[in-house]
Protein backbone atom coordinates (compact mmCIF):
# COMPACT_ATOMS: atom_id res chain seq x y z
CA UNK A 1 0.00 0.00 0.00
CA UNK A 2 2.99 2.41 0.74
CA UNK A 3 4.64 1.67 -2.45
CA UNK A 4 1.26 2.06 -4.21
CA UNK A 5 0.25 5.15 -2.85
CA UNK A 6 4.17 6.83 -3.18
CA UNK A 7 3.96 5.61 -6.51
CA UNK A 8 0.86 7.70 -7.74
CA UNK A 9 1.49 10.68 -5.77
CA UNK A 10 5.51 10.44 -7.07
CA UNK A 11 4.15 9.92 -10.77
CA UNK A 12 1.05 12.53 -10.45
CA UNK A 13 3.77 15.64 -9.29
CA UNK A 14 6.73 14.33 -11.56
CA UNK A 15 3.96 14.37 -14.48
CA UNK A 16 2.00 17.44 -13.33
CA UNK A 17 4.48 20.17 -13.41
CA UNK A 18 6.33 18.39 -16.91
CA UNK A 19 2.94 18.84 -18.40
CA UNK A 20 2.95 22.32 -16.78
CA UNK A 21 5.83 23.41 -18.17
CA UNK A 22 4.95 22.11 -21.70
CA UNK A 23 1.84 23.91 -21.16
CA UNK A 24 3.66 26.98 -20.54
CA UNK A 25 5.45 26.89 -24.17
CA UNK A 26 2.50 25.63 -26.14
CA UNK A 27 0.50 28.53 -25.15
CA UNK A 28 3.14 31.26 -25.43
CA UNK A 29 3.73 29.75 -28.82
CA UNK A 30 -0.16 29.62 -29.81
CA UNK A 31 -0.80 33.05 -28.61
CA UNK A 32 2.11 35.19 -29.98
CA UNK A 33 1.88 32.79 -33.62
CA UNK A 34 -0.50 30.66 -34.83
CA UNK A 35 -2.69 28.52 -32.53
CA UNK A 36 -2.92 25.68 -35.12
CA UNK A 37 0.67 25.95 -35.72
CA UNK A 38 1.78 25.08 -31.86
CA UNK A 39 -1.10 22.46 -31.60
CA UNK A 40 0.23 20.86 -34.79
CA UNK A 41 3.82 20.59 -33.38
CA UNK A 42 2.49 19.53 -29.76
CA UNK A 43 0.65 16.83 -31.78
CA UNK A 44 3.56 15.45 -33.59
CA UNK A 45 5.63 15.76 -30.75
CA UNK A 46 3.10 13.30 -28.70
CA UNK A 47 3.05 10.79 -31.74
CA UNK A 48 6.79 10.35 -31.77
CA UNK A 49 6.53 10.24 -27.56
CA UNK A 50 3.97 7.56 -28.02
CA UNK A 51 6.82 5.90 -30.49
CA UNK A 52 8.96 6.51 -27.19
CA UNK A 53 6.10 4.37 -25.05
CA UNK A 54 6.42 1.13 -27.39
CA UNK A 55 10.09 1.40 -27.30
CA UNK A 56 10.77 2.09 -23.69
CA UNK A 57 7.79 -0.37 -22.74
CA UNK A 58 7.08 -3.73 -24.15
CA UNK A 59 10.60 -3.67 -26.26
CA UNK A 60 13.07 -2.84 -23.55
CA UNK A 61 11.70 -3.45 -19.74
CA UNK A 62 9.60 -6.46 -20.72
CA UNK A 63 12.12 -8.35 -21.83
CA UNK A 64 14.86 -7.67 -19.23
CA UNK A 65 14.62 -10.03 -16.15
CA UNK A 66 13.49 -8.41 -12.83
CA UNK A 67 16.57 -8.01 -11.25
CA UNK A 68 18.51 -6.51 -13.83
CA UNK A 69 15.36 -4.24 -14.76
CA UNK A 70 15.32 -3.07 -10.73
CA UNK A 71 19.27 -1.86 -11.00
CA UNK A 72 18.45 -0.31 -14.37
CA UNK A 73 15.67 1.82 -13.61
CA UNK A 74 16.81 2.42 -9.73
CA UNK A 75 19.57 4.18 -11.19
CA UNK A 76 17.35 5.68 -14.09
CA UNK A 77 15.34 7.04 -10.72
CA UNK A 78 18.46 8.06 -8.96
CA UNK A 79 19.44 10.06 -12.08
CA UNK A 80 16.12 12.18 -12.13
CA UNK A 81 15.38 12.51 -8.40
CA UNK A 82 18.88 13.96 -7.28
CA UNK A 83 18.57 15.96 -9.79
CA UNK A 84 15.48 17.23 -9.37
CA UNK A 85 16.57 16.93 -5.17
CA UNK A 86 19.56 19.56 -5.96
CA UNK A 87 17.81 21.98 -8.08
CA UNK A 88 15.09 21.46 -5.37
CA UNK A 89 17.58 22.41 -2.38
CA UNK A 90 18.86 25.36 -4.21
CA UNK A 91 15.55 26.79 -4.72
CA UNK A 92 14.54 26.74 -1.37
CA UNK A 93 17.88 28.05 0.02
CA UNK A 94 17.53 30.92 -2.20
CA UNK A 95 20.76 29.85 -3.86
CA UNK A 96 18.70 29.62 -7.75
CA UNK A 97 15.45 31.29 -8.86
CA UNK A 98 12.78 29.81 -7.49
CA UNK A 99 10.49 27.36 -10.15
CA UNK A 100 8.03 29.45 -12.18
CA UNK A 101 6.17 28.01 -15.18
CA UNK A 102 4.43 31.33 -15.57
CA UNK A 103 8.09 33.06 -16.13
CA UNK A 104 8.87 30.66 -18.52
CA UNK A 105 5.59 31.58 -20.45
CA UNK A 106 6.16 34.82 -20.93
CA UNK A 107 9.71 34.35 -21.26
CA UNK A 108 8.94 31.92 -24.17
CA UNK A 109 6.78 34.86 -25.51
CA UNK A 110 9.13 37.23 -25.83
CA UNK A 111 11.42 35.39 -27.74
CA UNK A 112 8.60 34.09 -30.33
CA UNK A 113 7.75 37.94 -30.42
CA UNK A 114 11.05 38.76 -31.76
CA UNK A 115 10.60 36.59 -34.79
CA UNK A 116 9.79 37.59 -37.40
CA UNK A 117 5.49 37.18 -38.27
CA UNK A 118 3.91 34.03 -40.08
CA UNK A 119 3.37 34.49 -43.89
CA UNK A 120 -0.28 33.71 -44.13
CA UNK A 121 -0.92 30.92 -45.61
CA UNK A 122 1.76 28.99 -45.25
CA UNK A 123 3.11 26.67 -42.29
CA UNK A 124 4.75 28.90 -39.49
CA UNK A 125 7.57 26.37 -39.10
CA UNK A 126 9.22 28.52 -36.07
CA UNK A 127 6.22 27.99 -33.91
CA UNK A 128 5.47 24.51 -34.62
CA UNK A 129 9.41 23.22 -34.08
CA UNK A 130 9.38 25.16 -30.36
CA UNK A 131 6.04 24.28 -29.58
CA UNK A 132 6.97 20.50 -30.38
CA UNK A 133 10.26 20.65 -29.08
CA UNK A 134 9.04 21.49 -25.69
CA UNK A 135 6.06 19.05 -25.27
CA UNK A 136 9.09 16.35 -26.68
CA UNK A 137 11.85 16.95 -23.98
CA UNK A 138 9.41 17.56 -21.28
CA UNK A 139 7.58 14.23 -22.50
CA UNK A 140 10.23 12.52 -22.71
CA UNK A 141 11.10 12.92 -19.07
CA UNK A 142 7.44 11.87 -18.30
CA UNK A 143 7.92 8.58 -20.34
CA UNK A 144 10.84 7.94 -18.60
CA UNK A 145 9.80 8.43 -15.05
CA UNK A 146 6.63 6.68 -15.62
CA UNK A 147 8.08 3.84 -16.63
CA UNK A 148 10.29 3.45 -14.30
CA UNK A 149 7.59 4.21 -11.27
CA UNK A 150 5.52 1.49 -12.92
CA UNK A 151 8.12 -1.23 -13.54
CA UNK A 152 8.13 -1.66 -9.79
CA UNK A 153 6.66 -4.83 -8.14
CA UNK A 154 3.28 -3.02 -7.88
CA UNK A 155 3.19 -3.00 -11.57
CA UNK A 156 1.90 0.32 -13.65
CA UNK A 157 -1.44 0.46 -12.05
CA UNK A 158 -0.72 3.49 -9.62
CA UNK A 159 2.34 5.54 -12.08
CA UNK A 160 -0.21 5.43 -14.79
CA UNK A 161 -3.37 6.38 -12.24
CA UNK A 162 -1.17 9.25 -11.33
CA UNK A 163 -0.09 10.23 -14.41
CA UNK A 164 -4.20 10.25 -15.40
CA UNK A 165 -4.90 12.43 -12.26
CA UNK A 166 -1.70 14.80 -13.52
CA UNK A 167 -2.87 15.42 -16.86
CA UNK A 168 -6.61 15.93 -15.83
CA UNK A 169 -5.76 18.78 -13.38
CA UNK A 170 -3.28 20.24 -16.14
CA UNK A 171 -5.44 20.73 -18.70
CA UNK A 172 -8.30 21.68 -16.34
CA UNK A 173 -5.79 24.28 -15.17
CA UNK A 174 -4.83 25.47 -18.73
CA UNK A 175 -8.85 26.14 -19.01
CA UNK A 176 -8.66 28.83 -16.01
CA UNK A 177 -4.81 29.78 -16.78
CA UNK A 178 -2.73 32.93 -15.48
CA UNK A 179 -3.43 33.40 -11.99
CA UNK A 180 -3.44 29.68 -10.49
CA UNK A 181 -0.12 29.19 -12.49
CA UNK A 182 1.72 32.26 -10.21
CA UNK A 183 0.57 30.47 -7.29
CA UNK A 184 1.49 27.31 -7.78
CA UNK A 185 4.45 26.36 -5.09
CA UNK A 186 6.35 24.73 -8.30
CA UNK A 187 9.65 24.89 -6.16
CA UNK A 188 8.03 22.80 -3.16
CA UNK A 189 6.38 20.49 -4.81
CA UNK A 190 9.72 19.63 -7.39
CA UNK A 191 11.87 19.38 -4.26
CA UNK A 192 8.57 16.98 -3.05
CA UNK A 193 9.23 14.82 -6.33
CA UNK A 194 13.34 14.81 -5.63
CA UNK A 195 12.14 12.89 -2.52
CA UNK A 196 10.27 10.33 -4.03
CA UNK A 197 11.97 9.76 -7.66
CA UNK A 198 15.22 9.55 -5.11
CA UNK A 199 13.76 7.11 -2.33
CA UNK A 200 12.07 4.61 -5.31
CA UNK A 201 15.49 4.97 -6.66
CA UNK A 202 17.60 4.03 -3.62
CA UNK A 203 14.83 1.36 -3.09
CA UNK A 204 14.79 -0.31 -6.30
CA UNK A 205 18.40 -0.30 -6.99
CA UNK A 206 18.60 -2.38 -3.45
CA UNK A 207 16.43 -4.48 -4.31
CA UNK A 208 17.90 -5.57 -7.47
CA UNK A 209 20.97 -5.82 -6.30
CA UNK A 210 19.65 -8.55 -3.40
CA UNK A 211 19.17 -6.42 -0.25
CA UNK A 212 16.32 -6.85 2.18
CA UNK A 213 14.69 -3.76 3.34
CA UNK A 214 13.75 -3.87 6.76
CA UNK A 215 9.87 -3.37 6.94
CA UNK A 216 9.52 -4.68 3.06
CA UNK A 217 7.91 -1.44 1.11
CA UNK A 218 7.54 0.41 4.12
CA UNK A 219 10.96 1.60 4.02
CA UNK A 220 10.27 3.62 1.55
CA UNK A 221 8.92 5.73 4.10
CA UNK A 222 11.84 5.77 6.11
CA UNK A 223 14.18 6.20 3.07
CA UNK A 224 11.98 9.04 2.34
CA UNK A 225 12.25 10.47 5.43
CA UNK A 226 15.87 10.65 5.78
CA UNK A 227 16.28 11.99 2.59
CA UNK A 228 14.22 14.81 3.71
CA UNK A 229 15.91 15.27 6.87
CA UNK A 230 19.50 15.25 4.90
CA UNK A 231 18.32 17.35 2.56
CA UNK A 232 16.84 20.16 4.61
CA UNK A 233 19.75 20.34 6.30
CA UNK A 234 21.56 20.89 3.15
CA UNK A 235 18.65 24.17 2.64
CA UNK A 236 19.50 25.29 5.99
CA UNK A 237 22.74 25.60 5.71
CA UNK A 238 23.09 27.02 2.34
CA UNK A 239 21.04 29.82 3.24
CA UNK A 240 22.55 30.58 6.39
CA UNK A 241 25.43 31.00 4.27
CA UNK A 242 23.64 33.24 1.85
CA UNK A 243 22.55 35.09 5.20
CA UNK A 244 25.83 35.28 6.24
CA UNK A 245 27.53 36.74 2.95
CA UNK A 246 25.15 38.84 0.49
CA UNK A 247 25.63 37.45 -3.14
CA UNK B 1 21.66 16.91 -28.29
CA UNK B 2 22.49 19.32 -25.43
CA UNK B 3 18.91 19.52 -24.57
CA UNK B 4 18.94 16.09 -24.44
CA UNK B 5 22.21 15.59 -22.26
CA UNK B 6 20.83 17.80 -19.76
CA UNK B 7 17.41 16.27 -19.45
CA UNK B 8 19.16 12.60 -19.11
CA UNK B 9 22.02 13.19 -17.07
CA UNK B 10 21.19 16.98 -15.63
CA UNK B 11 22.89 20.42 -15.08
CA UNK B 12 26.17 18.91 -13.39
CA UNK B 13 28.29 16.23 -14.04
CA UNK B 14 28.53 15.39 -10.54
CA UNK B 15 25.18 13.64 -9.89
CA UNK B 16 25.95 11.40 -12.75
CA UNK B 17 29.31 10.46 -12.20
CA UNK B 18 28.44 10.35 -8.20
CA UNK B 19 25.38 7.62 -9.37
CA UNK B 20 27.61 5.55 -11.73
CA UNK B 21 30.29 5.84 -8.52
CA UNK B 22 27.21 3.89 -6.19
CA UNK B 23 26.56 1.54 -8.66
CA UNK B 24 30.25 0.46 -9.45
CA UNK B 25 30.93 0.39 -5.44
CA UNK B 26 27.40 -1.12 -5.11
CA UNK B 27 27.79 -4.17 -7.56
CA UNK B 28 31.45 -4.42 -6.59
CA UNK B 29 30.43 -4.57 -2.71
CA UNK B 30 27.97 -7.55 -4.08
CA UNK B 31 30.00 -9.73 -5.93
CA UNK B 32 32.06 -9.81 -2.97
CA UNK B 33 29.77 -10.37 0.06
CA UNK B 34 28.27 -13.17 -2.12
CA UNK B 35 25.27 -15.15 -0.04
CA UNK B 36 27.08 -13.80 3.04
CA UNK B 37 23.90 -12.10 5.37
CA UNK B 38 25.70 -8.53 5.89
CA UNK B 39 24.76 -7.49 2.10
CA UNK B 40 20.94 -8.55 2.49
CA UNK B 41 20.45 -6.80 5.72
CA UNK B 42 22.78 -3.52 5.80
CA UNK B 43 23.82 -2.87 1.84
CA UNK B 44 20.88 -1.01 1.20
CA UNK B 45 22.01 1.54 3.95
CA UNK B 46 25.46 1.37 2.39
CA UNK B 47 23.36 2.50 -0.52
CA UNK B 48 21.50 5.30 0.90
CA UNK B 49 24.85 6.88 2.72
CA UNK B 50 26.67 6.50 -0.80
CA UNK B 51 23.19 8.47 -2.17
CA UNK B 52 23.73 11.10 0.48
CA UNK B 53 26.98 11.85 -0.22
CA UNK B 54 26.20 12.18 -4.03
CA UNK B 55 23.88 14.62 -3.00
CA UNK B 56 26.26 16.51 -1.09
CA UNK B 57 28.71 16.69 -3.43
CA UNK B 58 26.21 18.06 -5.94
CA UNK B 59 25.66 20.76 -3.49
CA UNK B 60 29.25 22.37 -2.86
CA UNK B 61 29.63 25.01 -5.78
CA UNK B 62 26.97 26.55 -3.47
CA UNK B 63 28.81 26.65 -0.57
CA UNK B 64 31.90 27.45 -2.71
CA UNK B 65 30.34 30.65 -4.72
CA UNK B 66 29.22 32.28 -1.11
CA UNK B 67 32.65 31.68 0.34
CA UNK B 68 34.06 34.02 -2.01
Amino acid sequence: MTAFLLTLIGAALAVGLELLEAMAIVLAVGSTRRPRDAVIGALGAVALLALAVVVVGPLVLARLPLEPLQVVIGTALLLFGLEWLRKGVLRLAGARAPSNSLQEYLDEREAMEALPPPEPGRPDWPARVVAGKGVLLEGLEVVLIVAALGAGPQGLAPAVAGAAVAVVFVIGLGLVLHRPLARLPESHLKYAVGIVLSCFGVFFLGEGLGVDWPGGDAALLYLALVLVAAAQAQVTAISARHAQVPA
Amino acid sequence: MRALRKLVLGETWTLPLGVLATLALALILHELAGDTAWWRHAGGFVLLACVLAVLAASLAPAWRRRER
